[in-house]
């Protein structure tokens, strides 16, 4: 029966995730810090009126499923994908040092002097991470430029040769196919490539920030799938833009750098080794997302909150300097490097992917007046925000249940495109709004049914890329779009946008919804001076700036980054206030309805997020609520074959394994499962001993990869003995593996080396944090969050291992509509 | 004889056909103006000891009045139809000249004699720059530099012969027009379109040529345009044609437009439907943590599944 069970069970997430197995291979540590399933080698269950809670399906002993058929059995089944879930693929990073003996050795040995090269190898990476991010931003720039202007020429001649001749459904034909075909050259790449590459990448970098492990997501593969399907998505006609992803791509150019190392390329350039941990890793990765924010925007400043406001936990002022500079320096390097593109060398006055103009003309003054009707642009674009958020949730849920296969979601893709460049083909072939071609900067003006001379005033909006029509919208003088072209446009990019956002093609949210917003605020203002009679204060421009700034607040829901960024990109400080307005409003009203754009995704990702609080609601729950029990420990100095077989076995992959010692005195008999020890682990020859029921204390806390490490390099008692083992481990060979240590599969270990022992006490952590079980949940999600820890053991008041708390331990309460709310753990 | 309304709309535009050939304004007026200005001049000197202007600083002063005042007649003239660059780059080039001499001139030896200092920088107005600057600004806008030659004397050679060909296409709408029965209704110029087809077709295609060109040519947003008299004789001859002639009627096939558009529109809900019956719906397989069993009053998970 159990077999039965385990069967269906694994055959299930074998078939669902074929990715997954290759990412096995790569990455081991998946599935587990925390709660596994049951069957693990030994519990120390303190008490023996404590009994196991529930137990899975995936358990690995009959004995123990023969026992829990007493118990009140619920079968574990198999539900659709909801938003209630944890899946276990994700890991935390981990965020603090595991300060064991070799660790203190190494950093005594470090002198004053060292740790200034140190510091200054820090600054040396930061200012490498500005410039290459301000390098992809360049090409990215320059590539999608050229490229979408091809196209557009290429459809526009077509389009003005079957003008005169008839036969425009061929010029949509041709639009159409163009825009599927370059979609699916850059959904292939993302769908077969490296799915973690889709989307905006905002969330996934939220998700590093705050310390969850997404696999794959800072590699320099991922990277250049990144780059390349973002040209593709933009040059393919999306409603799309190409600022989100620069955020990514940031930041993976500072996890590279900063390691010294490139593991896709085999390359290893043997410098900053000393960065090669999870924790210095986070800093640069902060650094890169800023850089990147700023290279998108122009905004250095803004990059810099983004990153304070998306990672903040782990903070300090030394390092918001450092990447105040690296924010800086992308910016600069983008301007520089553009600046000789457009032929204009060393004017540095094109800074940021997006550059808004600027608004410093007369008419572009608000007065105090005009301050209400930001609060009420505000309200405004928080609800379309909700909305636009509202049917996103929908169709991703739809999309993760039913589009799950790669080809299903590349046809997707296509048709997104296609149908984008239907549509924009009927908005312009049904428009009647001419205007005149004299005076103004369209950059390809399309004719169409227009008299010579004007050009279709629905064509700028939608033959163009978003980037040029925000801009556009902002800029144009009032009068060149009519309010009806505004009023489709608005209407039609909101659902192409939304329909968009969660494609499997790398693409951003932040160009879309400035362009919504830009074109509401816009209809908005121009509604404005046609109620007042013109007034010279009504200009649509302005207008535009708002209903944009709203549009975005109530999309992404970032409050202190984007006021600064909108901030930057316009140009203008004194706007500084109602677009803070108008981005507090849309917040307050969109939260109001549903949670935030990126802040969903995650959600809808399963992944184990921790926010800045735990639920307010939370102060009944304890420790001994939260933990995780039984827990597998391991003893300070441990036989080979049992380190191995804990490691191997896939029920319950842990990561953090407590070392305990018993104190010879308080010999205590633990609750002993019936037919235990049972015949599953006789017949590996892995008898367990009297001693796991003795109770033992807490010594200190080993990481599966550290354990990895040492059986890979066989630091066995036994081998140390008879001088076979050349040099003592250093921390070096710690860090040579990070962060792709091997798996357990590919350790060899011969029925000799099982016999051997390991001993512990050198490498674990000797000083892990520990809980009491009585602590509240408030107060454990406090020093975990603001620890930035993998680990918490729950110890009783004789320092006994009575429980673990991990992340999964403590993303799981939420706060739901109907009070606290508890996610189950997945699959996925 | 042309219907009246007609005669309305084409009045201006060949007014421009007499135009073309008259080289400048009426000197006169112009001429007599500037003599009354260089008299108040003389005898706005100041009495006793007081630095006055320079006699020679005066002259360069009448100069550039004279000139300036013949400038503004000319572009005034011009206004409408636009033929500045045509008409008025000798004026220009002569008040460019003069200004460059009270610029660059130097009085008698002493510092306080510089005509340049005297005349340009001494007063919070300093009418003179600001007279200069204001032509100089009208000129660039209207972007004369790109139809006259490089060393600005006379049109150049792409924009002779585009006006050459205007001027066709003019006399051909004209010629057409007279042509045609007297009681035709003025929507109808069937033959207007059918006869200069091929002159309008000529014309907009060099326009098009040229500003291709110039849009190669220069980097920046300012020199994308043509010159205003290029520009301006194009639009008037695109709407007289495609307003006031209505020649230009684009085929519109709407019909195959609908269905193919029809066509892709429906391809997503398709997909959507079929991967939804179809496709197997993902499951999440439930792991079950382990855990104390709390009496904690929490929504249970188990319980709601199951």
């Amino acid at each position: 029966m159990a077999n039965v069970a385990k069967k269906v069970s694994w055959s299930g997430r074998d078939r669902d995730d074929d990715e997954d197995g290759r990412a096995g291979e790569t990455t081991p540590l998946l599935n587990g810090t925390g709660p596994g399933a049951a069957g693990s080698a030994r519990q120390l269950t303190p008490s023996s009126f404590l009994r196991i809670g529930q137990l899975s399906n995936v358990d690995l002993n009959e004995e123990i499923h023969e026992l829990e058929t007493e118990l009140p059995r619920q079968r574990p089944n198999e539900i659709p994908h909801n938003e209630k879930l944890l899946s276990l693929k994700y890991e935390s990073l981990d965020y603090d040092n595991s300060e064991n003996q070799l660790f203190l050795e190494e950093e005594r040995r470090i002198n004053h002097a060292a740790f200034r090269t140190v510091e200054i190898k820090r600054w040396v990476i930061c200012a490498m991470i500005g410039i290459f991010t301000g390098l992809v931003a360049c090409f990215i720039d320059i590539v999608v430029e050229n490229l979408a202007g091809l196209k557009y020429r290429v459809v526009k001649d077509n389009i003005d040769k079957f003008t005169a001749k008839g036969g425009l459904s061929f010029s949509l034909l041709l639009w159409a196919t163009l825009n599927a075909s370059v979609v699916m050259v850059g959904s292939v790449i993302v769908a077969f490539i490296e799915p973690v590459a889709a989307g905006s990448g905002i969330p996934q970098i939220k998700c590093y920030l705050n310390g969850v492990k997404i696999p794959h997501v800072v590699r320099l593969k991922t990277l250049v799938i990144k780059v390349c399907g973002v040209i593709l998505s933009v040059v393919g006609g999306l409603a799309v833009g190409k600022e989100g992803p620069m955020i990514h791509s940031g930041s993976v150019i500072a996890a590279g750098i900063s390691q010294g190392r490139s593991t896709s390329l085999k390359r290893d350039f043997k410098i900053f080794e000393y960065f090669r941990r999870d924790t210095e890793k986070r800093d640069f990765v902060s650094a890169g997302a800023a850089a990147g924010v700023s290279a998108a925007f122009g905004a250095p400043v803004g990059g810099v909150l983004f990153s304070l406001e998306e990672g903040a936990s782990f903070w300090n002022q030394f390092l918001t300097w450092r990447i105040f500079f690296a924010s800086m320096i992308s910016t600069f390097t983008l301007n520089s490097v553009l600046s000789v593109y457009h032929g204009n060398a060393w004017d540095l006055s094109s800074p940021g992917l997006i550059n808004f103009g600027r608004f410093d003309s007369e008419k572009m003054g608000y007065t105090i007046q005009e301050i209400p009707i930001f609060i009420f642009m505000g309200v405004v674009g928080g609800i379309l925000g909700a909305l636009f958020n509202a049917l996103n949730y929908w169709l991703t849920m739809f999309r993760i249940r039913y589009i799950h296969r790669p080809c299903l979601q590349v046809v997707e893709a296509m048709l997104v495109a296609a149908v984008t460049a239907t549509v924009g083909f009927v908005m312009i072939y049904c428009s009647r709004d001419c205007q005149p071609i004299q005076g103004s900067s369209v950059a390809y003006p399309l004719q169409l049914f227009c008299a010579d001379g004007e050009y279709n005033s629905m064509a700028t909006a939608f033959f163009n890329t978003p980037e040029k029509s925000v801009v556009n919208l902002f800029h144009d003088p009032p009068g060149s779009y009519n309010p009806m072209t505004l009023g489709m446009f608005t209407l039609m990019y909101f659902f192409l946008a939304c329909w968009t956002y969660g494609l499997t093609v790398s693409a951003g949210v932040f160009i879309p919804s400035l362009l919504i917003g830009a074109a509401w605020g816009r209809l908005f203002g121009i509604s404005l001076s046609y109620l007042t009679k013109g007034s010279i204060w009504a200009d649509p421009g302005k207008y535009a700036l708002m209903g944009a700034a709203a549009q975005l607040g109530g999309i992404v829901r970032m409050t202190l980054s984007l006021t600064v960024i909108m901030m930057e990109a316009t140009g203008n400080v004194t706007y500084g206030f109602p677009i803070m307005l108008v981005l507090m409003t849309a917040k307050i009203v969109g939260d109001y309805f549903v949670e935030g754009l990126y802040d969903m995704h995650i959600q809808l990702q399963s992944v184990p997020f921790l926010h800045w609080e735990a639920p307010v609601t939370s102060h009944s729950l304890t420790a001994r609520e939260v933990m995780s029990t039984p827990v597998t420990c391991l003893r300070r100095i441990e036989r080979v074959g049992t380190v191995v077989d804990i490691l191997s076995d896939t029920s319950s992959n842990h990561n953090g394994f407590p070392v305990v010692e018993s104190n010879p005195d308080t010999t205590q008999v633990g609750w002993v499962p019936l037919g235990w020890p049972h015949k599953g682990w006789l017949q590996r020859g892995t008898l367990t001993h009297s001693a796991l029921l003795q109770v033992a204390g807490l010594r200190g806390l080993i990481l599966r990869s550290q354990l990895i490490v040492l059986l890979k390099h066989k630091v066995f008692v036994e081998r140390a003995n008879l001088n076979l083992v050349q040099r003592r481990l250093k921390l070096k060979d710690f860090r040579d593996a990070y962060p792709r240590f091997p798996p357990i599969q590919s350790i060899h270990v011969s029925q000799d080396e099982r016999e051997c022992m390991i001993d512990l006490s050198e490498f674990m952590n000797p000083s892990p944090y520990t809980v009491p079980q009585e602590a509240s949940l408030p107060r454990v999600f406090k020093l975990f969050r603001a620890l930035g820890l993998r680990h918490l053991v729950v110890v009783d008041n004789r320092n006994e291992v009575v429980g673990m708390v991990t992340r999964k331990d403590l993303a799981r309460y939420r706060l739901g509509k109907e009070g606290l709310e508890e996610l189950s753990l997945a699959q996925t | 004889a042309p219907p009246r309304s007609l005669r309305r709309v084409l009045l201006p535009a060949l007014a421009l056909l007499g135009l073309a050939a008259a080289a400048g304004p009426p000197q006169t007026p112009a001429l007599e103006l500037a003599q009354e200005l260089a008299e108040e001049l003389w005898s706005a000197g100041l009495p006793g000891d007081l630095p006055e202007l320079e006699p020679e600083c005066r002259s360069l002063l009448a100069a550039f009045a004279e000139g300036s005042a013949a400038l503004t007649g000319c572009l005034g003239r011009r206004a409408r139809p636009v033929r500045l660059c045509q008409g008025c780059h000798g004026p220009y080039r002569r008040l460019l000249a003069q200004y460059g001499s009270i610029a660059r001139a130097v009085g008698n030896s002493s510092e306080s004699h510089n005509c340049a200092k005297s005349i340009l920088t001494s007063d919070r107005l300093q009418i003179v720059v600001t007279l200069s600057e204001f032509f100089n600004e009208t000129w660039e806008a209207a972007n004369c530099a790109n139809c006259l030659k490089n060393n600005s004397e006379g049109l150049s050679n792409s924009t002779e012969e585009f006006l050459d060909l205007f001027n066709k296409s003019l006399t051909c709408f004209e010629h057409n027009l007279q042509g045609q029965a007297i009681d035709l209704s003025p929507n109808n110029y069937t033959e207007v379109c059918k006869n200069c087809n091929e002159t309008y077709t000529k014309l907009n295609d060099l326009y098009n040529r040229l500003q291709r060109m110039n849009r190669q040519g220069g980097e920046s947003a300012h020199s994308a345009h043509l010159c205003i008299d290029v520009e301006d004789a194009m639009n008037i001859t695109r709407k007289l044609w495609s307003r006031t002639f209505n020649c230009s009627l684009p085929c519109s096939d709407t019909v195959p437009v609908i269905a193919v558009s029809s066509f892709i529109l429906f391809l997503p809900i398709v997909f959507y439907l079929s991967s939804f019956l179809h496709s197997k719906q993902k499951k999440r397989i439930l792991i079950l943590p382990k855990r104390i069993q709390s009496n904690a009053n929490l929504v249970n998970i188990q319980e709601k599944y199951s």
